[in-house]
């Protein structure tokens, strides 16, 4: 027999033991359900009432947090290919649309329609709030929040300015009333505060005040409705906010240090607050405590909606889920629960879509960072109004391409000095159309709905997908 | 006459073939499967032949993107290299005092690493709070407001890959220079050659491989450009690629296809395009060093 080296035969040993190893591990199974969230203010809510759970049930729900990022990628490799995922998830709105893609059978998670209506929850629950989570009719999760926006304004400064803010009611009156917030304090030609942080890059704002002016970028059908006169027309309003004499806006983004810091500065005195932005301001700007207060939007027009819509979250069960009665169970007593309620709104200030919980006396509650305000009630004065909302797997792509318009028009305006929203309207409209054109090239490519698929229309749907 | 070597070899080659064949093999064959296929969600595609390069070719964010790699790989072949290179050539003068500090000073942007660089250029150019508009500001009263991030897109991502490859490439290019044969300089000092006709005449030609082959790397890094732009804009409101796309690069565009869109058959035959046009500027510098060494 051939002698080989005593490193060959360490190399073939491990190559052995570790293969034989990997063989008689095998998959992890869990025992138990499975539950994935992204938020850690979520995992930290839900704990107590999973344990509690876990008490009385075996094998209980194992609460698992993860990255938004890692919920998509597992999420999506479990429907993909088939990969183990949880048995139950909590899906954000930016990664919901992804799977909503394909036939109606192609969907990973479960259709929770038929349940939802025998069980009553789709009375039970605020009905616009099931719009992100509901595609072609049929509904593939419980929602989790509602999510109403508000406008929060620094009292120092609109009292510095001797404003009342009662005068307003539309953003007309908004943009007369607060002029007198734009000053160059330190006489060095910058401008160093506007009226309202806005600015045609950040998305979810242009989505917000879209909505609220009545706009839509999907039709019930799911087809993209981009470049319609109204939303030219509200994108025109939108960019004659951020140039010219009459300009009212400025950048100040959320969620970045430098945002915070021209927050601090009082760069912009009016901001865009969904009610879990209250729980943001109040962990990462704490100085100012007692310096904000909250009302309702300014309306597109008199008697118009006060409010709009940022975000969201739902409670959905895969396909794949190991016992489906089980997971539903969990999800109606975790979701569904007054206890829920009450610590979502004191932990993380967001408003439970669960209508019969609404007249609870925690959202009465005055809250000292806004002034010893109760906002919990103009929240909930709010909830049911907040526009539907689509759940198109392109929504996201047809948002970033009326940005894309946005700062175009902006161009146009600063270059020709046209800064009336009549005439910046054909201009706006030409670039909308340009928006359409890509958004509908991406759509025919992967043809989201295929033909002769089987689903309903989404007249059919409790808070319209479209 | 030679032994045999037996399975040995071929024992020892098998994991590395094995990996080989599962993660690189495989999905080579599969995605040129897939760039044939039109996706209709999880688990359900059609065959379409090559419509989705046909496709590709008429799609004007595909260009864009295109445009957006090529004018990137341009500055990263012509400003990027250069200045390595004046680097390395004043690093490798034996006269410079304190030449090991400045070759570290040089090359500590790759000790810091890309996302690390790519934070710090996102907050040195934001409007307002930016170091640059303070600064220009506070000499030149330049505007607090100008938005670099939203004008000067593909610059400012030049710039941010100089300071985080020059002292990369120069490393390679000093090895290069302590190579060339200083009796070749030193004699053509003695013939009366200028400094200018020994660098063209006999350090250029000596470095010529290693110049090549820098290029090569550049190209392929240029091309393959992703993280520097999605890590700058990730921070900004507009995401990964930028306001207008103006940072939408053929590999971030190949991912947004694959991995937000879901539509992988149009991914894969844009991966096979940024492949063949890879391996073709592989073997254009191959056939380059091969006739030289002819």
């Amino acid at each position: 027999m051939r002698h080989y080296s005593l490193g060959v035969w360490i190399v073939v040993a491990i190559a052995v033991l570790s293969s034989v190893g990997v063989a008689v591990r095998g998959g992890h199974k869990a025992e138990g359900l499975t539950m994935w969230t992204f938020a850690r203010p979520h995992a930290a809510m839900y704990r107590p009432i999973v344990d509690a759970w876990n008490e009385n049930h075996d094998p209980g729900v194992d609460l698992q947090l993860l990255s938004l990022a890692a919920v998509e990628h597992r999420m999506l490799a479990g429907f993909y290919a088939g990969v183990e995922t949880a048995d139950l998830i909590e899906v954000e709105r930016s990664i919901a649309g992804r799977a909503f893609t394909g036939p109606l059978e192609a969907v990973g998670f479960t259709d929770l329609t038929d349940r939802m209506r025998e069980e009553g929850l789709i009375d039970r629950i605020n009905p616009p709030s099931f719009g992100p989570w509901t595609s072609r009719g049929h509904i593939f999760g419980i929602p989790h929040d509602v999510h109403p926006v508000l406008l929060g304004y620094r009292t120092d400064l609109i009292e510095a300015a001797g404003i009342d803010v009662t005068l307003i009611e539309t953003w007309d009156d908004f943009k007369r009333v607060m002029r007198p917030l734009i000053v160059d304090a330190d006489g060095d030609g910058d401008v160093d505060r506007y009226p309202l942080a806005y600015w045609p890059t950040d998305l979810d704002k242009d989505e917000l005040l879209i909505l609220q002016a009545g706009g839509a970028l999907f039709d019930a059908d799911g087809r993209a409705t981009i470049d319609t006169a109204t939303n030219a027309a509200i994108l025109a309003e939108l960019v004659s906010w951020c140039v010219g004499p009459d300009r009212i806006a400025c950048e100040a983004p959320d969620f970045t240090q430098s945002g915070n810091d021209l927050k601090r500065q009082g760069y912009a005195a009016c901001y865009f607050f969904p009610d879990w932005m209250c729980d943001v301001w109040n962990k990462e700007l704490p100085e100012l405590s007692g310096k904000l207060r909250l009302m309702p939007l300014p309306a597109w027009e008199p008697g118009g909606l006060r409010t709009s819509v940022w975000g969201g979250t739902m409670l959905a069960i895969p396909k794949t889920a190991k016992d489906f009665d089980a997971c539903w169970e969990f999800a109606k007593h975790l979701y569904l629960s007054d206890e829920l309620a009450r610590t979502l709104y004191r932990v993380g200030d967001i408003i439970t879509p669960i209508t019969e919980h609404w007249d609870d006396p925690v959202f009465d509650e005055p809250d000292p960072y806004f002034g010893g305000q109760a906002k919990g009630r103009l929240y909930i004065q709010m909830a049911p109004h907040i526009p539907a909302r689509s759940s198109s797997p392109y929504n996201r792509r047809a948002i970033e391409r009326v940005s894309d318009a946005g700062m175009r028009l902006l161009e146009y305006a600063k270059s020709g000095e046209v800064y009336d929203p009549g005439a910046l309207q054909p201009k706006a409209l030409e670039l909308l159309h340009d928006a359409q054109a890509e958004v509908e090239r991406q759509m025919a490519r992967t043809a989201v709905f295929r033909e002769g698929d089987s689903s309903k229309t989404s007249q059919d749907n409790p808070g319209g997908d479209g | 006459m030679r032994e045999r070597p037996g399975p040995a070899p071929y024992i020892l080659l098998a994991p590395f073939l094995l990996i080989f064949a599962v993660f690189i093999v495989y999905p080579l064959i599969r995605s040129l499967g897939l760039a044939t296929e039109r996706s209709f969600g999880p688990g359900t595609s059609d065959f379409v032949g090559i419509k989705n390069f046909r496709l590709l070719l008429i799609d004007p964010l595909f260009w864009k993107a295109a445009r957006n790699t090529l004018v990137f790989t341009l500055g990263s072949v012509f400003i990027q290299l250069p200045l390595a290179l004046l680097l390395a050539l004043a690093l490798n003068r034996p006269t410079l005092r304190g030449r090991s500090f400045y070759r570290l000073i040089f090359f500590s942007p790759q000790l810091v690493g890309l996302v690390f660089s790519g934070m710090i250029a996102s907050l040195m150019f934001e409007k307002r709070t930016g170091l640059i508009n303070k600064t220009l500001h506070g000499i030149f009263g330049f505007s607090l407001d100008y938005p670099w991030l939203q004008v000067h897109i593909m610059p400012m991502l030049i710039i941010t890959a100089l300071w985080m490859y020059v002292g990369f490439n120069m490393v390679y290019f000093l090895a290069a220079l302590q190579n060339v044969d200083r009796s070749l300089t030193e004699a053509a000092m003695i013939d009366g050659a200028s400094k200018a006709q020994r660098f063209f005449h006999v350090t250029l030609p000596a470095i010529r491989p290693v110049g090549a082959f820098v290029v090569l790397l550049s190209i392929i890094g240029s091309v393959q450009l992703f993280e520097l732009p999605f890590i700058i804009f990730s921070q900004t409101p507009y995401g990964g690629a930028g306001p207008d796309n103006g940072a939408l690069t053929l590999v971030m565009y190949l991912y947004r296809e694959a991995f937000e869109t879901g539509d992988l058959g149009y991914a894969s035959a844009l991966g096979w395009i940024i492949a063949v046009f890879l391996f073709l500027a592989g073997l254009g510098q191959l056939v380059i060093t091969r006739g030289e060494k002819a």
